[in-house]
């Protein structure tokens, strides 16, 4: 029972570090922004223009 | 390519919510990708960054250099600075900074987003932009 209790507790730890993983840590620099420094909300977009 | 109504909805939809960051990359194999990207940054010199954004992407395809000179002129900057900038790629480092940043994240589309760090491919409807940013939104702490 402990063990398996241990596993289950595992696959969490490991579950919840996989989904942190998705996010990219995108450094801002002084690239153009619109919007308050402290918006709960960054959004980076990569363009294109043509 | 570039993304602009469904970006206006969303800054529309949360006023004082949203920080939009715009990074470069212009695609290695079209024409003017590259210079628009530096018009974009001559404009911003000259304090007018999102106006030219608005226009570049309202005029695209049309981005060839007597073009972006012409949006220039329309949005009142000083056109010879600007057409010096754009000649002599005066942001030609920032961009190819943006550019390594994008392939170190192993990015080769645009447009491509990043909400809070959580990437988003290609052109997407304002929902699916949406449902994202009210997750975002309604995380504690935030």
């Amino acid at each position: 029972m402990k063990r398996i209790l241990i596993c289950v507790f595992a696959l969490l730890v490991f579950g919840m570090a996989h989904a942190e993983q998705k996010r990219a840590d995108v450094p801002i620099g002084d690239s153009p922004s619109l919007g308050p420094a402290d918006a709960p909300v960054t959004i980076i977009e990569f363009i294109d223009f043509q | 390519m570039a993304a602009g109504p469904t970006v206006k909805q969303i800054l529309q939809t949360y006023p004082g919510k949203i920080r939009l960051v715009i990074k470069n990359y212009p695609y290695k194999y079209r024409d003017f990708a590259r210079v628009a990207a530096e018009a974009s940054l001559a404009a911003k010199d000259q304090g007018k960054y999102w106006e030219m954004h608005d226009i570049l992407i309202a005029r695209s395809p049309k981005l060839d250099r007597v073009s972006l000179i012409a949006y220039a002129g329309e949005l009142g900057l000083d056109v010879n600075k600007f057409s010096e900038s754009i000649d002599s790629g005066k942001h030609a480092k920032e961009i190819d900074g943006d550019v390594q940043l994008a392939e170190s994240i192993d990015l080769f589309n645009t447009p491509t987003f990043y909400i809070n760090g959580r990437q988003v491919v290609g052109e997407r409807p304002f929902d699916y932009f949406k449902k994202i940013i009210d997750e975002e939104l309604h995380q504690p702490g935030r």
